[in-house]
């Protein structure tokens, strides 16, 4: 059920090609300790796969997403994968796929479904029992 | 070039609901499928979890007090660990014994105990597992996962939701009576956490 671990090997050597000319490329600072950096990581490099913009765009992008983090004067803590974030936002508007405010709607509707919205209960007891046959 | 990010995100619940918003967005656009999200987090998956869950494991083996806390209440002796993460989630040990072998499942999508072991794999999230494992737990184990439980031993499954997450407890294997938490942490697997496999032998 797993894939090969040479094919995950090969497919991580690609990813990091691209990213090994990122801006902010410290180990720890790209150490992942969210899985949302991780959704967000992955999606930036799916959507370049696809061809929805250069690699470069993104590599500039999120130099100047940096870079306004600096001339703010450190009033918000560091978190590369903000920066990431906001790097793939822009290139995403700057190329036409989606708009800021329809994101920021979409947002709204996450955050309104309860926590708990496919899940009517904890379930305390197991789901399925096989007992021992001996 | 526009500057669509002005307003600065606050809280990790908020921020992990926008990039859940931006995800189901692209995937409505066909910009790009959930399996090739999944396929490059896969590569990164290991960094997230798993080792952080293997150490909580090999301190129970070598710290009884320790185990009595975990499975007591798991969050606490996590945060005791230097490992959170979750916010307001319960999460819930449950330990295999001789007669007794536990397995995990989320049967309505894809509940996963993430600060100790990352991201779900592609096939815990898959239509397939989470029946098959709670109405044919036996058959699974042996035939997908080629992981037969002793007749003699009870098979429980347990249903993680959004507010309670469960991880098993695997044993510790024999022969390992001279080897420290470090030595012993190497051998818990991702997929002995979730009850799916066994746990390497030294």
């Amino acid at each position: 059920m797993r894939p090969d671990a040479t094919e995950i090997g090969d497919a991580r050597r690609r990813v990091e090609a691209l990213v090994c000319d990122l801006p902010g490329g410290g180990v720890d600072e790209r150490a992942f300790s969210e899985p949302w950096e991780l959704r967000a990581f992955a999606m930036a490099v799916a959507a370049y796969h696809e061809g929805r913009y250069e690699w470069a765009e993104f590599q500039l992008s999120l130099v100047q997403a940096i870079t306004q983090w600096e001339e703010g004067g450190a009033g918000e803590p560091w978190s590369y994968y903000e920066h990431w974030l906001t790097a793939l936002e822009t290139v995403l508007a700057d190329n036409g796929v989606l708009s800021d405010a329809a994101i920021d709607a979409r947002t709204r509707e996450v955050l309104a479904v309860p926590r708990n919205a496919n899940h009517h209960e904890a379930h305390r007891e197991p789901v399925a029992v096989s007992p021992a046959r001996r | 070039m526009a500057s669509p990010t002005d307003t600065r995100l606050r809280t990790q619940a908020e921020i992990t609901a926008r990039v859940k918003a931006l995800e189901s967005m692209l995937i409505e656009k066909g910009i790009m499928t959930t399996a090739a999200i999944d396929r490059l987090a896969e590569i990164y998956e290991n960094e997230v979890g798993p080792q952080l869950g293997a150490q909580v494991v090999a301190r129970a083996w070598t710290d009884p007090e320790f185990k009595e806390r975990l499975l007591a209440d798991a969050s606490a002796a996590c945060t005791e660990m230097g490992i959170g993460g979750l916010q307001g989630e319960e999460m819930v040990v449950v330990e295999n014994t001789d007669t007794v072998h536990n397995a995990i499942v989320c049967t309505l999508c894809s509940c996963y105990p993430w600060p100790v072991l990352g991201l779900p794999p592609n096939w815990y999230k898959a239509p397939a597992y989470r029946a098959r494992i709670v109405r044919e737990p036996r058959k699974v184990l042996a035939e997908d996962f080629g992981f037969p439980v002793p007749d003699d031993v009870e098979v429980r499954i347990w249903d993680s939701s959004s507010e309670l997450r469960y991880w098993v407890l695997p044993q510790r294997p024999a022969g390992t009576e001279d080897l420290g938490a470090f030595e012993l942490a190497a051998l818990v697997t991702r997929d002995s956490m979730i009850g799916v496999g066994p746990v390497r032998t030294p």
